[in-house]
């Protein structure tokens, strides 16, 4: 029978793992269903005032939930925002205007509110600025909240949604996160949306299995159970019996796994041989650090600060990012911290830029570094804050994209002028602060001499360093498959980045994403790596390589791959290695 | 006692959610009418909807009406709050 056909769809994998669940369609419009219109009697007008009335006074009560709530997770911005949307139905437009209408048309609410929303929508839909334009989202927003109680509908949110929940959906919002019950999401799957998506900070924080680029026409409602291999980027329709049994046992393989090595989470970051390694953790969001203390985190080796701000349209004050990072480092109790300036531009968060045109080529464009030198006043604003942080703890500052000596040299005039300014406003803060540079350009990997000489620390940010190293797009399905960290040439900048550190007496660290892929571990310590940043659930699962490991044949195994020829002989060894050293992680037994 | 004066946006978005925001907070408990009027538009101050509406970006000029027995203090804290662009 067709339709109990095993299917599988590849997409592309953002956050790893297993889930094995029923899927879940989650729309955030409004469906277009056109909505009843009836006379009210005279006598019943009162009535549906108040009944609008509690509707209203409902769907307030829901977002002062929410923002309570986001307070608490310390999402100020997100919070701040939802005050606009109690500001909003707190408007005439939304309160005596419908009370009004209701008097004077005698008609029910839903059909009168809903003319007073399109009648909005219409205007704002003529406004010529983009910007101001898209203010109207918010408007859909508290509008939809209003209507469903009106309507006495169940709000599609994902703040109740059955256990075992896969979610499908175009894109997650800010809010749509903020809502999830996390622990009943098994996974999300997206049509589109990349690695920097809200979804996928989401994702990766509470370690949710993720799959983007995935078409829906083949997914029915209907379907009862279906698989998402975070792994390999395999959605399975209809799996058969034998391959819900693999999985089944295979997710709860991994989990055990994941178990056992987090128990030994406060254990050292060391080879059996006694060679200890940083392992610190990339923090996109403050629910994080709790994470890193559990499994013993060395630090912060990322702090990607743009994220923070990531539900604004603006680019936050001083003070409101002094507010964050103060926070931040006091929660690191003496911790290092390694903050890298905003990495904004490309495809990340181009909606808090305004550009004077469109880039052709965005990843090649006015991104990170170029874009924060262009814009001074927003890089010192930012260098300011860190500064004015750096006194509740050991802050490390580090500058995004560095392409070539000049741009590290005039960032650090900048910082220079914000400390100069700090001093005559006579604000404390550390001097020196240690300043590094991301290494995510193969021009800057090569000049890795010239750059160590004018900083205290290098970064490799793998990700784009293999983007533009291969000059691969990854977010390209027709190229994506060549898109590999294991391409020898990435292992020999590396190597060169890591010798040229060691030659100048600088750390070098790894916060990309092969450093929370164990099958590296071995490598990069061979390669003379003494830093690994990863995401604060990876901890756990690199650490355990790390202790599976010894340095001296670390050393071996990196000679062999840097004799070996091709990106799927160096995969396949590692893998192999990986498997031989951590039998139990079934993470990378893909037979 | 009715007022009238012209105020510049000066904050980089212009009058954006959170701006506006400020300002219907702002007139939470005022008693006078308060109106701005931009280009051809002359709209409630008290409503963060129409406040969006206008999309006045930077550098507008925007006509404050404010007619009621607390107009004067009323006007003062508002052109501070424009001047201040809004904390931002």
């Amino acid at each position: 029978m067709l339709d109990t056909e095993e299917i599988w769809l590849l997409g592309k994998p953002i956050c790893r793992g297993i889930a094995i669940g029923t899927p879940l369609f989650f729309q955030q419009a409004a469906e277009a269903v056109q909505v009843q219109e009836y006379a009210i009697p005279e006598a019943q007008v009162e009535q549906e005032v108040e009944r609008y009335y509690t509707a209203l006074e409902k769907a307030k009560q829901e977002v002062i939930a929410l923002q309570k709530r986001l307070q608490k997770e310390k999402m100020f911005d997100a919070a701040a925002i939802l005050d606009a949307h109690l500001a909003m139905m707190e408007d005439p437009l939304l309160t005596t205007y419908i009370e009004e209408q209701i008097r004077d048309v005698k008609k029910n609410a839903e059909f009168l509110f809903d003319a007073a929303i399109s009648a909005c929508q219409k205007r704002f839909s003529t406004i010529e600025d983009p910007f101001f334009r898209e203010r109207f989202k918010d408007i859909r927003d508290i509008s939809s909240r209003i209507s469903d109680h009106l309507k006495n509908r169940v709000r599609s949110s994902l703040s109740d949604i059955p256990q075992n929940s896969i979610i499908f959906t175009d894109d997650l919002t800010a809010f749509d996160s903020a809502e999830a019950k996390s622990d009943a999401v098994a996974a999300f799957v997206t049509t589109e949306g990349g690695p920097t998506s809200h979804a996928a900070i989401v994702a990766r924080a509470k370690g949710i299995p993720y799959v983007s680029n995935i078409s829906f026409d083949k997914i029915a409602a209907k379907e009862s159970q279906l698989i998402v291999d975070g792994r390999t980027g395999h959605i399975i329709l209809n799996p058969a019996p034998k391959t819900l049994a693999k999985y089944t046992e295979l997710k709860e393989q991994l989990q055990l796994h994941m178990q056992k090595v987090a128990h030994r989470g406060t254990l050292a970051a060391e080879t059996f041989d006694g060679y200890g390694i940083q392992l610190s953790a990339n923090i996109e969001m403050l629910e994080g650090v709790e994470l890193l203390h559990r499994y013993g985190g060395h630090g912060i080796g990322l702090l990607r600060s743009e994220t923070f701000f990531l539900s604004r349209g603006a680019f936050p004050s001083e003070e409101e990012q002094f507010r964050l990072y103060q926070h931040l480092v006091q929660q690191m109790k003496g911790l290092k911290t390694v903050i890298r300036a905003f990495d904004v531009g490309g495809d990340k968060y181009a909606h808090l830029i305004s550009q004077p045109g469109k880039e052709s080529n965005p990843f090649l464009g006015c991104r990170a570094i170029r874009f924060l030198l262009r814009e001074r006043e927003i890089f010192k604003t930012q260098l300011r804050a860190i500064l004015r942080a750096s006194t509740f703890g050991t802050v490390w500052l580090m500058f995004p994209m560095i392409s070539s000596l000049s741009e590290l040299q005039e960032a650090k005039q900048v910082l220079q002028e914000a400390k100069r300014e700090l001093r005559e406003a006579q604000l404390p803060f550390t001097d020196p602060l240690p300043v590094g540079c991301m290494i995510e350009v193969p021009s800057a990997a090569l000049i890795a001499d010239l750059l160590a000489k004018e900083c205290n620390f290098l970064s490799i940010g793998t990700n784009d360093l293999v983007q533009y190293a291969l000059a691969v797009d990854r977010s390209n399905s027709w190229i994506s498959s060549l898109y590999s960290p294991f391409h020898p040439s990435v292992v020999r900048l590396i190597k060169l980045v890591a010798a040229e550190g060691e030659h100048n007496g600088v750390s070098v660290s790894i916060c990309g994403e092969i450093a929370a892929d164990p099958r590296f571990t071995p490598l990069l310590l061979g390669l003379g790596i003494q830093e690994l940043s990863v995401a604060p659930r990876f901890l756990p699962v690199i650490k355990n390589a790390i202790r599976n490991t010894s340095i001296v044949s670390a050393y071996k195994l990196a000679e062999q791959v840097l004799k070996m020829r091709s990106t799927s002989e160096i995969e396949e060894f590692l893998t192999q290695e990986y498997r031989k050293n951590v039998p139990e992680d079934y993470f990378y037994n893909f037979s | 006692m009715k007022l009238i004066r012209k105020v510049r946006v000066k904050n980089g978005l212009g009058l954006h959610t959170r701006p506006a925001t400020a300002i219907v907070k702002l007139l939470q408990h005022c008693k006078s009418s308060v109106s701005f009027s931009y280009k051809r538009d002359t709209i409630n101050a008290k409503s963060i909807l129409s406040i969006l509406m206008l999309a006045a970006k930077k550098n507008s000029l925007i006509t404050m009406t404010i007619e009621g027995e607390d107009a004067g203090e009323i006007m003062d804290k508002l052109v501070t709050a424009f001047d201040n662009s809004f904390g931002e």
